[in-house]
């Protein structure tokens, strides 16, 4: 792939460079937390977020 | 407006109100009037209703003809600017063009209507509720310092007297953060006992609905009327809502509460420390026991939200990233909308498998003890413009700071109260912070009620 701009074409941010490294800089803070997440096995843990796929269904109370 | 009845909550107006003696028409104007002659000074209000006195007439015309619908009857309320409203414009705090919100009312401006609470006005959100400064509003204690946020033009309304009650949203903290910084009551419910229809999303599974107000029965009156089944909010819980002013005026004796002492004590400011530490001698003395306790999970939670968070607010805002309309936000908050596009698909997940290991922890926890409580903020209102705090000696961004104790009960989706628990050395509100079961916020509300009628705090008022 030629021209490939792994910001603009993987995390579609479409930024100029002084931009981007602007926004790389604050980042940089918050990764070190994720990172720390990263850290963590979860391997066994189901996420938070459930998929009810009877979500569209819902109209009103059930009393 | 004398200063009695601006100063005055809603559990007495509403008595006085049903009774006759109070006329709606004449508390909104002196709402109106207190707006006119102190929002100058603390910029809370984003618009003033043009329909508040006749809403304040209508129901002046039903209470006389017997037909009281409740405690918010004829109360002025104010809501955040990011809840929709039919007759009041939403710009959600941004002047960004391109951008236009239905002129509807969300549903908790429609069960407020209904309750027959008179809407006074808008107030003032950090744009799209993504930050804890809320632009220009001051703090009513100190006007050089932020109200927080980002409810902070309710929390800054309702602690200058402008209005008896307001609505909040809370994603990390901006009902509870506000309600410390102002000496306010601040209440987010259980992720579902609210709905959030109508209120511009920032982040779906950790925003909350809920008010500020100047004591804790008039939140549990507020609640009162919230709370409840909705089928337009996804997340929204068909779940039995108690008579919340049951929880009222009941003893602490025989309840357990827990301290968590990591986490929750790391780093705070001393008069901080000092006051909360106070409060749970308080509570101790009034017949609770209290049992310390430890969840060391809590060290990696900061990564989990700010991966929730970041990625879900800038896929809601994705639209606007492509458009190049992020240009026109307010410089931090675009910053976290394009900060968001680096948070990675596998980073989000491990997030969510975090606050589900995060909420079981708290399920152990709260078997053994009926509510947590500690500081709901490690600092105070801070200097308007200053980024970063001294905290426990050392410089911490307030971004960091503010939110570090609010945000585990937005992981969780906990309820959540702050109630002010004393004052630091610059005469600035501490609140502390009570969180209960999924929905049990009656818990939550008896142990902040015994607090607050056994403390004066509620009874002082800023200098404006």
């Amino acid at each position: 792939m030629d021209n490939f701009d792994p910001y603009k074409d993987l995390l579609g941010l479409d930024l100029p460079p002084e931009r981007l490294k602007e926004v790389l800089a604050a980042y940089g803070d918050i990764l070190r937390d994720i990172r720390k997440l990263r850290e963590l096995d979860l391997t066994d843990r189901h996420p938070a977020i459930v998929f009810e796929p009877t979500a569209p269904y819902r109209k009103g109370p059930k009393t | 407006m004398t200063p009695e009845l601006w100063a005055r909550p809603i559990e007495t107006l509403a008595p006085a109100i049903r009774a006759g003696k109070l006329s709606p028409v004449a508390l909104t104007e002196a709402s109106l009037e207190r707006i006119e002659a102190i929002d100058g000074k603390l910029m809370s209000f984003i618009h003033v209703s043009r329909h508040a006195l006749e809403s304040a007439r209508a129901a002046e015309r039903e209470i006389k003809q017997g037909k009281w619908r409740g405690p918010l009857h004829g109360i002025p309320i104010a809501v955040k600017d990011n809840y929709l409203t039919q007759d009041m414009p939403t710009t959600v705090g941004s002047t960004a063009p391109g951008l236009s919100f239905a002129m509807r009312d969300s549903a908790a401006a429609a069960r407020l209507r209904k309750a027959g609470a008179v809407l006074i006005g808008k107030t003032r959100t950090h744009e799209f509720a993504w930050g804890n400064v809320t632009p220009p509003v001051r703090n009513p204690w100190d006007l050089t310092r932020v109200p927080s946020g980002s409810s902070g033009g309710s929390g800054a309304a309702v602690a200058g007297g402008l209005c008896a009650a307001a609505l909040g949203s809370d994603t990390g903290g901006s009902i509870r953060m506000p309600a410390s910084a102002c000496g306010t009551v601040g209440l987010k419910a259980t992720f579902g006992r609210v709905s959030r229809d109508g209120v511009v999303p920032h982040s779906w599974s950790l925003d909350h609905a809920g008010p500020l107000t100047r004591t804790v029965a008039d939140a549990a009156h507020m609640l009162q009327v919230l709370a409840g089944y909705d089928p337009a909010d996804p997340a929204c819980q068909d779940q039995p809502v108690p008579a919340y002013g049951k929880a009222l005026g009941r003893p602490v004796k025989g309840m357990t509460i827990g301290v968590c002492r990591n986490h929750f004590f790391d780093d705070l400011q001393d008069d901080v420390a000092r006051a909360v530490e106070q409060a749970i001698d308080d509570l101790a003395r009034s017949g609770a026991q209290i049992r310390d306790l430890h969840i060391p999970l809590l060290e990696h939670g900061l990564g989990a939200i700010f991966a929730i968070e970041l990625s879900s607010s800038t896929a809601y805002h994705d639209e606007s990233l492509r458009a190049g309309r992020v240009q026109h936000y307010q410089p931090d908050v675009r910053m976290l909308v394009e900060v968001g596009r680096l948070v990675t698909g596998p980073d989000y997940l491990k997030a969510e498998q975090y606050r589900s290991a995060l909420m079981d922890e708290y399920r152990k926890v709260l078997e053994a003890v009926d509510v947590v409580i500690g500081p709901t903020t490690p600092i105070t209102a801070w200097k308007r413009g200053e980024w970063t705090v001294d905290v426990a000696g050392r410089a911490e961004s307030v971004l960091a700071a503010s939110w570090r104790f609010t945000y585990p009960y937005n992981l969780t989706g906990l309820p959540a109260l702050s109630v002010p628990c004393g004052f630091d050395r610059d005469g600035l509100p501490i609140g502390l912070q009570i969180a209960g079961r999924p929905f049990d916020e009656s818990a939550v509300l008896r142990v902040a009620h015994a607090y607050e009628r056994s403390h004066e705090w509620k009874d002082r008022w800023p200098a404006l």
